[in-house]
């Protein structure tokens, strides 16, 4: 009951505030006017009688305040004052205030675009009903197992976490099989498994990523179809026609989102598929970020590739998703399922695992998907995250400089409301609600500032990326939260200690004075004045920022004029998969020698080759080689590369003995093979000896199985950042290959010429990843360019920050000294003292910060080892250089306030008080 | 001379005017009067502080309040006391009651009774 009146009576104050405060005016006046009365009544006269009921009254704003507190609306009442107040303060001093807001929607927009990638691509659940119940299976056991080939994927390791144990997430149809069908514990257990295919759309061939799903795979996700239906058990039985889903960006790109498009069919890897639906938009596969274009029934798996048979029972090849049953916990799964499985790997005729190896099933939660960009991306994510968070800091700092000079400004203004009555406690929330309306302002402005950064990190990451990425920033519930968060955070952090302060305040002095005399400036010119302190707390985090970006930029710049041993510049590379289309043999040697015929005929080509991989790719094979006799364990680990007629002219690769292959020698399989090797195969091998009729044997083979024939110049085969290591050529006859064109202008310019040769040979084709030699390099870098680039941009943004709040510190106390430097130049100073005075205390400043900011970015830049290349991370050069450039800038930063203090007319700053 | 007045004691004001809204619904003005009338002007209150009091009565729920014509016809605010009221009069007066006896009680003992 009182507690419903005590509600309401608060609903009411606070719904029908302009009513209560009418109707309590009213109530007030009755009273004084029938005091009045009475007292006329009497004999008093009514002026005095008006005068007399006024003051015995006591004060009417008084017992109105008291009234508005007893009914409990307060708070409310006094958060709109305090907002009204605020927003009239603010608007009073835009310059102030656009500043403020502008550097707080940099740091909180920074830090919202890197949460929003970190939110893309670890954070958020797959968008389908209860993902926690979603697990991969998995198996660790301490032993390898004895099987003809397994499918690693990095994402795995990574899921089952046990580094000393072997494990892997792929099992073998067989397996697959009998689990499924004794298992209790699943609601659901389906089995994928994807791959490169190549698809025919409206005459041309495109590599497309299609993922073999069995019948239950997206009953046990739960995703249903935007159009048409989803693949089901009945498509994946034995004979079932083939069938498609297709991913909704594949759709959108590839079909223009045609809405009629169930029915329709499409050609894969030269095999028809009906299109029976499409995915849901969010929907884009198991790994969040990487889309797959479109799902076909696991049955269809021996028609697409007929050249790999999968079927074999100890091949682990099929990844496998399960769904628990409600309530039912993972250890209670991982006991059930190894009931099955143990006995399955280590009782059959041939085991894959004795049963000393403990084979184990475990099921990671695959709630957050499989984790391919997770492990890709933590890293650099996780780097750039803590910058952000320094930038934060900074913009706080710098903020809060700000609000302290303001606040030492509007001294008079909170001592005049001291003297009317308002406690501490309303002038410190008064001032926080300032700094949270400016934090807000700015974290408004920063989801914009991140909604647009994100993207194009994104889009960075995507274009950089072995396979295009669809990255979903958009701001969901948690990136507004976060960002809501850190808004709250920064306000509270900048307003606070301009709150303390302005609360502090004695009223007399403060009253009397103007800001300026003398009297003042000892006490804001001490050295650690908070202003101060704030100013060099921004210059040194900024010189960890910059000594940080400054690292990265060296090991870029390190990478980037390596020279890998062959010339980077004018070659064209481009894949073509024959493989998925049924080349083989004699007819694949053809096509590469006639494709590479015609294309060094092509006008503007210097040469034209072919190898496994193209250089620097991250693509290599590793072999052993040994002298014959030789033990296995004085073998030789080795790069081997095959590789097609004049490939070392095209990279204009050094041949420093011997010979090249010959025509014949692509196409004879004649023992011992020829082989070509780099110098340090030639020192490490077979140290003085003549390296050329050599023979080695390699791994695997008893008798000798290649010759030596030439010995080429040391190069760089797998990766920039990789030693140069052993190497072997050998001539190239099967598998897939890549071509280099040895350009005479531009490559790029060869573009069409080549897709025109490729079409004109077979049209079924399809030419993958042209590109340029150097691009190459340059995606290979790409995670460094990414981290360098972007801590250059964060590190320049600090250092903009660091100097803003430097020259806002000294203009505001030029403006405070201006009477000051008045009497000292009519004393005699001259504007060089002056300069000196301004200037010196910024550069004491800038110096102070950055020699504290050199200490803490030595303890902070050693957890960068790990990205840096052929550079300490307590480079002396490049800290000294950052400081440099930081005290610059800083000298730059002072100039100006500097100027307008030496600008002072003693006359006019006397006169003035 | 006039015998001095005496100050409120604290935290009696609510129950004063709980008491004086128990005997007929009043306007703030009325219930200052019926105070000091009862009181025969022994009490002093200032005028002031007694809007708060009542807002603050009015907030708990131990009175109510309309608007109601005066005596002299013109708009006013009649508080009254509502049946919660009624009960934390009754126990405030018992409260105070017990308190006075003890305050008695202690107030006039004499040297020989301890």
């Amino acid at each position: 009951m009182t507690h419903w009146s005590r509600i309401r009576s608060w609903m009411q104050a606070n719904l029908w505030r302009s009513r209560m405060e009418r109707e309590m005016d009213a109530e007030l006046r009755f009273h004084m006017e029938a005091y009045t009365e009475e007292l006329m009544r009497g004999g008093v006269l009514r002026e005095e009688a008006m005068r007399r009921a006024r003051l015995e009254f006591g004060g009417a704003e008084r017992v109105k305040e008291e009234c508005r507190e007893a009914r409990g609306i307060d708070f409310v009442e006094s958060l709109t004052q305090d907002i009204r107040y605020g927003l009239r303060v603010l608007r009073k001093s835009p310059g102030f205030t656009a500043t403020a807001i502008l550097t707080l929607a940099l740091g909180i927009g920074a830090n919202t675009a890197m949460f929003s990638l970190i939110n893309a691509i670890m954070l958020r659940s797959l968008p389908v009903p209860n993902p926690q119940q979603l697990v991969i299976l998995g198996w660790t056991a301490r032993q390898e197992p004895e099987t003809t080939q397994e499918r690693v994927w990095s994402g795995c390791q990574q899921m089952l976490g046990d580094q000393n144990e072997h494990g892997n997430c792929s099992f073998s149809l067989a397996l697959f099989q009998q689990m499924r069908a004794q298992q209790s514990v699943f609601s659901g257990m389906a089995a994928f498994f994807d791959i490169d295919s190549v698809a025919a759309i409206n005459g041309q061939a495109i590599t497309t990523r299609a993922e073999f799903v069995s019948g239950d795979w997206f009953s046990t996700l739960g995703v249903r179809p935007l159009l048409g239906r989803i693949i089901n058990p009945a498509d994946d039985a034995r004979g079932g026609a083939p069938v498609a889903v297709l991913g909704y960006r594949f759709w959108q790109s590839k079909f223009a989102g045609d809405p009629s498009i169930v029915g329709k069919t499409i050609t894969i890897n030269q095999i028809l598929f009906t299109i029976v639906g499409v995915a849901p938009p969010g929907f884009l596969g198991l790994e969040p970020g990487i889309p797959l274009d479109f799902w076909v029934p696991l049955s269809t798996e021996v028609a697409v590739t007929p050249d790999f048979d999968r079927r074999v029972p100890d091949l682990l090849w099929l990844e496998i998703l399960g769904r628990l049953k409600p309530g039912m916990s993972v250890a209670q799964a991982e006991s059930a399922m190894n009931v099955i499985f143990v006995p399955s790997v280590t009782g059959s005729a041939n085991p894959m695992f004795k049963s000393t190896d403990e084979p184990r099933i475990k099921l990671p939660s695959a709630s957050h998907g499989l984790g391919s960009l997770r492990a890709s991306f933590s890293e650099p994510l996780f780097f750039l995250m803590i910058v952000v968070s320094i930038i934060l800091l900074i913009a706080c700092a710098n903020v809060a400089g700000l609000m302290l000079a303001r606040a030492a400004g509007r001294q008079r203004e909170m001592a005049v409301r001291f003297a009317l009555g308002a406690s501490r406690w309303r002038i410190v929330r008064q001032v926080l609600t300032e700094s949270l309306m400016l934090s807000l302002a700015g974290g408004a402005l920063g989801i914009l500032f991140a909604y647009w950064g994100a993207s194009s990190l994104g889009a960075f990451f995507s274009a950089n990326y072995y396979m295009p990425l669809d990255i979903d920033v958009l701001p969901d519930s948690r990136i507004l939260g976060f960002t809501f968060a850190v808004t709250m955070f920064a306000g509270a952090l900048f307003g606070l200690a301009p709150a303390l302060r302005g609360s502090r305040c004695e009223l007399t002095p403060a009253l009397k004075e103007r800001g300026g005399a003398l009297s003042g400036w000892h006490a804001r010119w001490r050295w650690f004045s908070l202003g101060n302190a704030l100013v060099v707390a921004q210059v040194a985090l900024s010189m960890v920022v910059l000594a940080g970006a400054g690292l990265l930029v060296r090991t870029l710049v390190n990478l980037e004029t390596i020279n890998p041993g062959f010339d980077t510049h004018n070659v064209l590379l481009f894949g073509i998969d024959n493989t998925l289309i049924g080349y083989k043999g004699a007819k694949l040697e053809n096509l590469y020698s006639d494709l590479r015929n015609r294309l060094a005929a092509l006008p503007g080509v210097t040469s034209a080759s072919y190898s496994m991989a193209p250089l620097l790719s991250g693509a290599y094979m590793m072999t052993d080689y040994r002298k014959p006799g030789a033990s296995e364990q004085r073998a030789l680990g080795t790069e081997l590369l095959p590789i097609g007629p004049s490939f070392f002219e095209t990279m204009r690769l050094p041949l420093v003995a011997g010979r090249t292959f010959t025509q014949e020698e692509f196409s004879s399989t004649v023992k011992p093979g020829p082989m070509i090797v780099n110098e340090m195969f030639a020192r490490k091998l077979l140290k003085e000896e003549n390296p050329l009729g050599q023979l080695v044997a390699d791994a695997g083979s008893i008798v000798a199985n290649h010759e030596i024939v030439g010995v080429v110049a040391d190069a760089k085969y797998q990766g920039l950042r990789h030693e140069i290591t052993p190497t072997a050529y050998v001539p190239l006859s099967d598998g897939c290959a890549s071509f280099e064109l040895r350009t005479a202008a531009n490559p790029k310019a060869l573009i069409p010429a080549v897709r025109e040769v490729v079409n004109e040979i077979d049209s079924n084709i399809p030419v993958l990843a042209v590109k340029t030699q150097t691009e190459e390099i340059e995606r290979q870098l790409y995670q460094e360019r990414l981290i360098a680039a972007l801590s250059t941009v964060f590190a320049l943004l600090a250092l903009v920050l660091a100097c803003i709040g430097l020259y806002g510190l000294l203009s505001y106390e030029v403006t405070q000294r201006r009477h000051e430097i008045g009497v000292r130049m009519a004393l005699g100073a001259q504007s060089r003292d002056v300069l000196h005075l301004v200037v010196g205390q910024g550069i004491a400043l800038a110096v102070t910060g950055a020699v504290m900011g050199i200490g803490a970015a030595v303890a902070v830049t050693r957890f960068l080892q790990s990205l840096l290349y052929e550079v300490k991370p307590a480079d002396p050069f490049t800290f000294a250089g950052v400081a440099i450039l930081l005290v610059l800038v800083a000298m730059a930063a002072c100039y100006i306030p500097a100027r307008r203090a030496m600008r002072v007319d003693p006359m006019d700053a006397l006169r003035y008080e | 001379m006039v015998e001095k007045q005496l100050d409120l004691l604290q935290g009696t004001l609510d129950m004063l005017i709980l008491k004086a809204v128990s005997l007929g619904p009043l306007h703030g003005y009325g219930i200052l009067l019926r105070i000091q009338q009862v009181s025969k002007e022994r009490l002093e209150i200032q005028q002031g502080s007694l809007y708060p009091a009542l807002y603050r009565l009015e907030h708990q729920g131990w009175i109510a309040s309309e608007w109601d014509a005066s005596e002299n016809n013109r708009k006013a605010k009649y508080y009254r006391l509502t049946a919660a009221g009624k009960r934390r009069l009754q126990a405030e007066t018992e409260k105070w009651n017990r308190m006075a006896d003890v305050i008695a009680g202690i107030l006039g003992t004499k040297a020989e009774e301890v």
